[in-house]
């Protein structure tokens, strides 16, 4: 108890002002990185045109997912008035910031659907001819793109981008920039406003975000149907976002600057987090299977046999990506964040974080690569040339959302010192 | 018949007093004691020296019991006992048997929890003997009691009544059982 009171002083004097130089040369780094990364991506799109077209999707969306996931724990802290992650808040308003790039990184992918229609999204070609990929007749014969004709065009797809984009970035810049100003004048009506924000930015996001991936990821495949889709992204950004978290604050805590602020508390609040959402994962991802499984309807289910059977009958290598799915997304981490003091260690929550990321990424492959087909219809395997190409967009998307929150890393203080729970947070006990 | 010499009880006045209290009965080496507080007072269960609660594994076995008793339901029923074809699919998959078994394995590791926590805690206990001391209503109202049993491998009358006023205790009196 005597503790808290020597623990409160400490932090909001050292906001790390010796080591912003240090922080300064690995964003420089981490753009470098970036940059290389998205060149490799663009000689890959040279080298493999549309797969490569594919994996660079695959890698941002999955980036927009941890950004939109961060923007809803950040809502979600505000919108319930919570106490204990306010110190773990202001990382992700930092992190936050990479919306606008991922925005203009997604600018080359809009493009491509007006000067070469049908290289990602099919439907942006009406005269499209599906006897490449296995079926018949053109996009524009197709029935059952005639009656979702009104949602899946190209002025829909650029629109709903633009909104996305546009709506995530002010939202989170507002968010950011009353935190970061009720560090300066302590001003109650910061957090009135973010709550305001919140108050619009949660519906604005849910339905934004939803709209985006049915138009980016799910309508790749245009014939399906998944009310839970979503949801389902809504389950892998949050999981991402909480890995992301937990990775900042051991870094934080390793490099000195959250010691004497991260207590075990925090650590099994975000553990519990992250266990609660994997079964929230777990819960969406089958869900959609077992509807579709038990309803048995063809327009549903080919989206399955695709990742688990070539149109000859024999297995493909996406049915073991699918068991690695079930094992690695649900059971593993289940099984390993159960145990409570896994939750509390320094060493395996962070692994456990990173493991978890990993995986989103490789859910993000399962839902993206199977719907460039070969002429058979069938997927290309999962171990492939794209897997490079995914990993440069990876790296490359990733290095200029790790700059954009260094760079505002650097820019604000380590927590915010002057919110109204913020004494409640560093001394919080369950 | 005399009644029978149950262990000692000391009164503290405040949070922190009780809280010290306990560490010093802690570092004593006393297994069979307890604290009496009007309401829960944060970190005492370190200064008692208690581990983690062992309901989590009632729970665990509950939960175990339940997926098992879901998986072996279905298949007991859809493919042994009565084996029907239904919709097509297979007489057996755990696929269908998954929201039984998950259902179940909520339910009993409910079950198995609270139990648990009943057993622990040896509830229901319709008499206790602090419950026969008159002080016993200012424990649940403005005083903190620190009971330590005679049945404790350590106990010994005067060493005990010793560390309790050394620990602060302004009152110490003996329970009958």
């Amino acid at each position: 108890m005597s503790t808290h009171v020597a623990t409160i002083s400490s932090p909001a004097g050292s906001s790390a002002a010796g080591s912003i130089h240090s922080v300064g040369a690995a964003a420089n780094k981490a753009l470098v990185l970036g940059f290389v990364g998205l060149a490799a991506t663009g000689l890959g799109v040279v080298v493999s045109g549309k797969a490569a077209a594919f994996s660079y999707l695959t890698g941002l969306v999955f980036w927009v997912a941890v950004a939109l996931g961060a923007l809803f724990l950040i809502m979600i802290h505000h919108v319930f008035d919570a106490g204990w992650s306010t110190v773990l808040r202001r990382q992700y308003e930092n992190w936050i910031t990479c919306l606008p790039w991922l925005g203009l990184l997604f600018a080359p992918l809009l493009i491509s659907a007006v000067v070469a229609p049908g290289l990602i999204w099919k439907w942006t070609d009406p005269s499209y001819d599906l006897s490449q990929i296995g079926g018949h007749g053109t996009v524009s014969q197709d029935v059952l793109w005639v009656k979702k004709s009104g949602l899946l065009s190209t002025m829909t797809l650029i629109i709903a981008s633009f909104v996305g984009f546009g709506g995530w970035t002010l939202i989170s810049s507002r968010l950011r920039a009353h935190s970061v100003a009720q560090d300066t004048d302590g001003d109650i009506a910061h957090t009135h406003a973010n709550r305001f924000w919140t108050a619009v930015g949660l519906p604005f996001t849910a339905l934004s975000m939803t709209l985006c991936v049915i138009l980016w990821v799910k309508a790749l495949d245009y014939h399906w149907y998944s009310t839970m889709f979503g949801v389902w992204f809504f389950a892998g950004a949050i999981r991402a976002a909480l890995s992301l978290g937990i990775i900042l604050m051991i870094w934080l805590w390793s490099r000195g600057d959250f010691k004497g602020i991260l207590n075990n508390n925090h650590m099994h609040s975000i553990g519990m987090l992250m266990f609660a959402f994997t079964v929230f994962w777990a819960y969406i991802t089958f869900s959609q299977y077992f509807l579709i499984y038990m309803a048995n309807i063809p327009e549903e289910t080919f989206w399955y046999s695709l990742r688990e059977i070539n149109k000859d009958g024999h297995f493909n290598s996406w049915g073991y990506v699918g068991m690695f799915l079930l094992f690695g997304h649900f059971f593993a981490p289940f099984l390993t964040l159960i145990h409570y003091p896994v939750k509390l260690s320094k060493t395996w929550l962070p692994r456990v974080g990173a493991f978890i990321a990993a995986v989103v990424l490789v859910d993000m492959i399962y839902n993206v690569m199977p719907s460039l087909k070969n002429s058979s219809g069938d997927a290309y395997p999962f171990l492939s040339l794209n897997l490079l190409w995914i990993a440069t967009s990876v790296v490359g998307v990733g290095g200029v959302c790790v700059w954009a929150y260094l760079n505002s890393f650097a820019k604000t203080k380590l927590i915010p010192i002057r919110d109204p729970r913020i004494v409640e947070s560093l001394t919080y006990h369950e | 018949m005399a009644a029978t010499f149950y262990g000692l009880m000391a009164r503290f006045d405040t949070a922190p007093e009780i809280y010290h209290a306990a560490q010093q009965v802690r570092d004593a080496g006393y297994k069979n004691w307890d604290c009496i507080t009007p309401f829960p007072v944060h970190g005492l269960d370190g200064a008692m020296g208690l581990g983690r609660s062992n309901v989590p594994k009632f729970s665990l076995v509950g939960g175990l019991t339940g997926f098992t008793t879901g998986m072996s339901m279905i298949w007991f029923t859809g493919a042994f006992d009565y084996p029907l074809i239904v919709g097509g699919k297979p007489y057996f998959s755990p696929l269908f048997a998954f929201p039984i078994s998950y259902e179940l394995t909520i339910l009993f590791t409910a079950f198995a929890t609270i139990a648990g926590m009943f057993i622990l805690n040896w509830l229901p206990q319709h008499y206790h003997p602090v419950l026969k001391s008159k002080e016993i209503l200012r424990g649940l109202d403005d005083a903190f009691y620190v009971v330590i049993e005679a049945r404790d491998p350590k106990f010994d009358l005067n060493r005990a009544k010793a560390l309790l006023s050394h620990a602060g205790a302004k009152e110490i009196s003996e329970l009958e059982a």
